[in-house]
């Protein structure tokens, strides 16, 4: 089993591209040896909070930290536990890679008081080479992964629903006192895959405008989203869907990202090639 | 109405009108503060939070909003009787600062004890000091303040209507103004609109009192002057701002208005609090 994985970015209307607050990474790791190894995926889409501290930089941190890296301590389980530790350990590298001095007293007390704070969706592919394939994945937030299979919707992680966005959602914050909080709230969810699937994952403005054409009875956004070839196709679609002048269909102008990841049959060998 | 977010291509604007008459030397309710030392502290801390939303890269704020205080009262810098800006020092005289500026020049940083043992003090920005003496001239000061967001509303036509809260423990002393009444000061005011409607003009009446305070009423009916004047050119409460309220368990009913009276210190940061919040876009 192959997976074929995009990422799509498009910041606000009027900001540019390095102002974008959203952040998304994947990778593929290849574990065991002796004729016996097995591969897995992850993936995490993060989306750094507007009036957090330093988002750009927590947003790098945690993606980073997320996916497997070469001679890196070890992504987190996605358990209770293992992801607590791992806030706990972000929390500290976060602190550890900050300024001594502070610019202002108002930066000072940011820092200490409100910290950054950013919704995380990730998730992990597992069993690609065996006979029951699956996903499971954490979400702190309303960034929302979509399953889908022949054109349907088979399950929303988490279940929100188009009235579930507002301006306070859960997040992974660099603030100690809010670790319990957050081990609490993390939801984690699974399901199995198939040959075909597609598996979406998108920041809130996105996923809102996703939930709201479900609402409607309207899947051929699948097939849409299914069919993005080049980032400016998805820029246009970002972008025309943010001037639509009916507030139902109207796509909110904030970071936008999108995860796509398809799962195909194995491909010859000549033609495979590492995310 | 009341629909655009608040972003740096569009920011907001916020006017405080901060009575600074004679009586705000009376004690505030139980506390050992007068209603200017507790109104200026209430107003110094939503002003630091308004900072804290706008500080996002190390090293600089963002421009989400422009700010107002104007003092009506005793005029600490000009002299006399009347209406001024209540920003000391590099932002003396300077009727709308932008945040960033706002941000960089505060009139001092007080340091205070933490609550939490072995913890470094708490370091306080203040931009606005405690000042009391003379009348009332809240006709005035709504007729000062209308004049910078008219001019501001010109400059910014698509943004979140300003908003403009007034702070009061007083009558009126200067109704009629230049021949026109409160109320009709206050049309004028709300009468100037951007593409997101007109401004929000909210009025809190302190109290030296304790207890008794409402927020957010749907009637007057019942409250005593100057309640009822007060109530009446308070703008109605728009949905973004009862769901502030609800937020933090304030309960509001069809019909509120943006008005508190008889207000203690509690009840002002909530009503502040509740009164500038706004969602932030970038």
């Amino acid at each position: 089993m192959q997976i074929q994985m995009v990422i799509f970015s498009e910041p606000k209307a009027g900001q540019a591209p390095g102002e974008w607050e959203d952040c998304a990474c994947g990778g593929v790791v290849d574990e065991g040896a002796d004729g016996h190894v097995t591969r897995r995926a992850r993936f995490v889409v993060v989306d750094g909070a507007t009036d957090a501290y330093d988002s750009l930089r927590w947003v790098d941190q945690l993606v980073t930290w997320f996916v497997p890296q070469p001679d890196a301590a070890p992504e987190p389980r996605l358990e209770p536990a293992a992801m607590r530790a791992w806030f706990s350990r972000m929390q500290d590298r976060w602190a550890q890679e900050s300024p001594a001095v502070f610019d202002s007293v108002v930066e000072e007390r940011k820092f200490a008081e409100v910290g950054s704070f950013a919704t995380l969706l990730g998730c992990e592919l597992s069993g690609l080479d065996g006979p029951a394939p699956s996903w499971t994945a954490v979400a702190l937030g309303d960034t929302v992964l979509f399953h889908v299979r022949s054109g349907h919707l088979l399950a929303t992680f988490p279940q929100l629903g188009p009235d579930d966005f507002g301006s306070r959602p859960d997040g992974v914050s660099t603030l100690p006192s809010r670790l319990g909080q957050m081990t609490d709230r993390m939801l984690i969810g699974s399901g199995s895959l198939a040959i075909g699937d597609f598996l979406f994952a998108a920041t809130d403005a996105m996923a809102h405008w996703i939930l709201r054409a479900i609402a409607r009875g309207d899947e051929t956004v699948w097939a849409v989203l299914a069919g993005l070839a080049h980032p400016s196709v998805f820029a246009s679609l970002v972008n025309d869907y943010r001037r639509v002048r009916n507030n139902q269909e109207r796509m909110k102008n904030d970071d936008v990202t999108l995860l796509r990841l398809r799962v195909l049959e194995d491909q010859p060998s000549f033609l495979l090639r590492s995310l | 109405m009341y629909e655009k977010d608040i972003s740096r291509t569009d920011p907001g604007c916020i006017v405080f009108l901060l009575d600074r008459s004679d009586s705000m030397q009376e004690r505030w309710g139980n506390t050992q503060e007068t209603m200017a030392e507790g109104a200026a502290r209430v107003l110094n801390e939503i002003l630091l939070d308004a900072c804290l939303r706008s500080q996002g890269e190390p090293g600089r704020a963002r421009h989400y909003f422009d700010i107002g205080i104007f003092g009506y009262g005793i005029r600490p810098i000009a002299g006399g009787e009347g209406v001024e800006s209540a920003f000391g020092g590099v932002l003396a005289g300077i009727p709308l600062v932008p945040l960033p500026d706002l941000r960089d020049s505060p009139v001092a940083v007080r340091e205070y004890p933490s609550p939490d043992r072995g913890a470094p003090p708490s370091r306080v920005p203040v931009w606005v000091e405690p000042v009391h003496g003379g009348r009332t001239p809240m006709c005035e000061a709504i007729a000062v303040a209308g004049a910078h967001v008219y001019d501001w509303v010109t400059a910014h036509p698509d943004s979140f209507p300003p908003i403009i809260i007034n702070i009061t423990d007083g009558m009126v002393t200067d109704n009629p103004y230049q021949g026109a009444t409160l109320d009709q000061w206050a049309e004028r005011l709300t009468g100037i609109q951007t593409s997101d409607g007109p401004p929000l003009l909210f009025n809190i009446f302190l109290s030296p009192a304790s207890g008794g305070g409402v927020l957010f009423p749907a009637s007057s009916r019942g409250l005593p002057a100057p309640g009822p004047d007060l109530f009446r050119i308070s703008s109605p409460l728009p949905p973004l701002m009862c769901a502030n309220a609800s937020h933090t368990g304030t309960e509001v009913k069809a019909g509120a208005r943006g008005f508190g009276f008889n207000a203690d210190a509690r009840m002002l940061v909530s009503f502040l609090e509740i009164g500038t919040r706004v969602d932030l876009r970038d």
